[in-house]
């Protein structure tokens, strides 16, 4: 692969970085933890159940007894894995989840064993070496990896969102390059914004030779027609559009899926998409699960369930404007970030959070910008609304106290300002 | 007709400013070729190694950061300093923050810069920025770091 740039960071360094990162979360206890007990609405951690503000599951589906059942008869029926290649064979629910998919999304589906596999099983099926790929900056890191497998295909990082330089690269690439492909996610999972759909689209026209990328994985179950999700529902009809999903996060169950414009793909990523010969096939209780969470997409009742989602998102949005919390964005998306002074105030908001009775993430480099500290939170169907409130309320409270501990030590930096040698003291 | 003192302090300022950047920005490239002279150096310190700059490659460097998204804006600003000059050469030490944007009250990061100035006879031009950041092996002390007086023969 031809990454285009001139200097490099050396990977032991930033590895040694992010190490550090981790070392400075431990003393506040704010990643890497195990909970106990697990109810959806809390999660216990350090023997307290905490209100759970943390998760991806926003249509709370993981606990829904359908989904459970659906599990327990296939382990019943098939075993606890159906240990076969799918290149040979492949368990019989698969023939059930992808037309299921299919009618959900109205695009021909492949059921991936994750979605991080199924970015690597597609992107070099889909870019060959005459193409150009044009990624953005926030793309998930599972996209930014898998476009390691592209040997000879020149890649250009394009800063977030800015569709002037997508337009800019794509005119400037067109005529040296068969395709340029656009890699994006649909909803960036850490600062809660969506892809600039529409300017995009708008790219696609102009441009016959661009292609769209899109990882969904974040949008799935919670927005769009059975929750066929953002990218699907604003670009789903366009011929040079691929999207990923997940069948985690919001769906509940385990794999990942492409949803491809046609059949004809699709037969080529399943036959020549690496993992989808050498990676092992998602497990028979799950596959059961997904079975049932797609028929419960499919129904009429799944819509209902979607209006409650985004009640909940409006209603932290509203609260967000009410107390001034400064949220990194403000789509109406069920992630949110609170923007943090610092990586140690970051880290000490989610400490005191959990005091409180509260389990939010703390987000910092890499997973944000080393300028872009926060608390990470999210709402959904696990969410009461007098909980959002509450949580919210905490949140703000915590964050005036610690700019009111910065204040104190700005008082002391302006005494020792004083206190100290300037220019004015200059000795000529 | 400002000072030599004065023309120091608005070096500095300028050195910070150039460096600075809103969200979605980047540093001001043309105006750091004045602000340093151009065979300047650019060494920074990192708990994990020492990099060495020339502007050109500073500028390299940066850019990878900026398209890698580690930063998408960048601001810092002098807490104190301690200054000397003789005829035309000047040292500034200058304890600085970094924020993630002008009115946030916390920083980011906090560390020193030493900076050698040249008098290119209408001003001063950055030679050499030399910076450390604080760590918690290496924390910054801000009463010890310039309070102490270095006397020399």
């Amino acid at each position: 692969m031809a990454r285009v740039h001139k200097f490099r960071f050396s990977p032991a360094r930033a590895m040694d970085a992010v190490h550090r990162t981790f070392d400075e979360a431990g003393k506040t206890g704010a990643l890497l933890r195990t909970a106990g007990s697990y109810q959806g609405r809390k999660v216990e951690l350090d023997g307290r159940m905490l209100y759970n503000f943390g998760s991806c599951s926003y249509m709370a589906l993981e606990i829904h007894h359908e989904l459970r059942a659906a599990a327990a008869l296939a382990v019943y029926e098939y075993g606890t894995q159906f240990s076969f290649s799918r290149a040979y064979l492949e368990c019989a629910l698969y023939e059930e989840l992808e037309p299921n998919l299919e009618s959900m999304t109205d695009r021909f589906v492949l059921v991936t064993p994750s979605t991080t596999l199924a970015h690597q099983a597609a992107l070099p099926v889909l870019i060959g070496d005459e193409d150009a790929v044009l990624i953005d900056q926030f793309a998930h890191a599972s996209l930014h990896q898998a476009t390691e497998l592209l040997r000879d295909v020149p890649v250009h990082l394009v800063r977030h969102s800015r569709i002037d330089q997508i337009d800019q690269l794509t005119r400037e690439l067109a005529p040296k390059h068969r395709h340029i492909w656009m890699i994006i996610d649909g909803l960036y999972s850490m600062l809660g914004d969506f892809a600039p759909f529409s300017e995009l689209e708008y790219l696609l026209e102009r441009y016959p030779q661009l292609h769209l990328y899109i990882d969904d994985a974040h949008a799935i179950s919670w927005m769009g027609k059975h929750g066929r999700g953002g990218a699907l529902t604003h670009l789903g009809k366009h011929e040079r559009v691929v999207v990923a999903m997940s069948l985690n996060k919001a769906f509940s169950c385990a794999g990942g899926a492409l949803a491809l414009p046609n059949a004809a793909l699709k037969t080529r990523i399943r036959r020549c998409g690496g993992p989808m010969l050498f990676s092992g096939p998602i497990q028979p209780p799950m596959l059961g699960a997904a079975v049932a969470c797609s028929k419960l997409h499919l129904a009429a009742e799944h819509a209902k369930l979607q209006e409650e989602v985004m009640c909940r998102i409006d209603y932290a949005l509203i609260l967000a404007n009410e107390l001034g919390l400064p949220l990194a964005t403000y789509d109406r998306t069920p992630i949110f970030l609170i923007e943090c002074d610092s990586m140690q105030e970051s880290f000490n908001t989610t400490y005191q959070l959990r005091e409180h009775g509260f389990f939010a993430c703390s987000s910092v480099f890499p997973a944000v910008p080393m300028n872009r500290p926060g608390v990470r939170f999210t709402v959904g169907l696990h969410n009461e609304l007098e909980d959002i409130e509450t949580f919210m309320s905490t949140a703000k409270v915590i964050l005036q106290n610690c700019n009111f501990g910065d204040a104190t030590s700005s008082v002391q930096r302006e005494h020792f300002y004083k206190s100290s040698h300037g220019y004015e003291q200059v000795l000529s | 007709m400002r000072t030599k003192n004065e023309l120091l302090h608005c070096a500095i300022r300028s050195m910070y400013e150039v460096i600075s950047f809103a969200e979605g920005g980047e540093p001001d490239w043309e105006r750091m070729k004045h602000v340093f002279l151009p065979n300047a150096r650019l060494t920074r310190i990192t708990p994990d190694g020492i990099d060495h700059f020339d502007l050109a490659t500073f500028q390299s460097m940066a850019q990878e950061m900026l398209d890698m998204g580690i930063y998408t804006s960048f601001y810092e600003h002098e807490v104190t300093c301690r200054a000397d000059s003789f005829g035309s050469l000047a040292h500034v030490l200058s304890a600085y923050e970094t924020k993630r944007n002008l009115t946030a009250s916390g920083f980011l990061a906090r560390g020193v810069n030493s900076i050698q100035l040249l008098w290119a006879g209408e001003s001063w031009r950055v030679l050499s920025l030399l910076w450390d950041e604080e760590t918690e092996k290496n924390p910054l002390d801000l009463n010890q770091v310039f309070a102490s007086e270095v006397i020399c023969g």
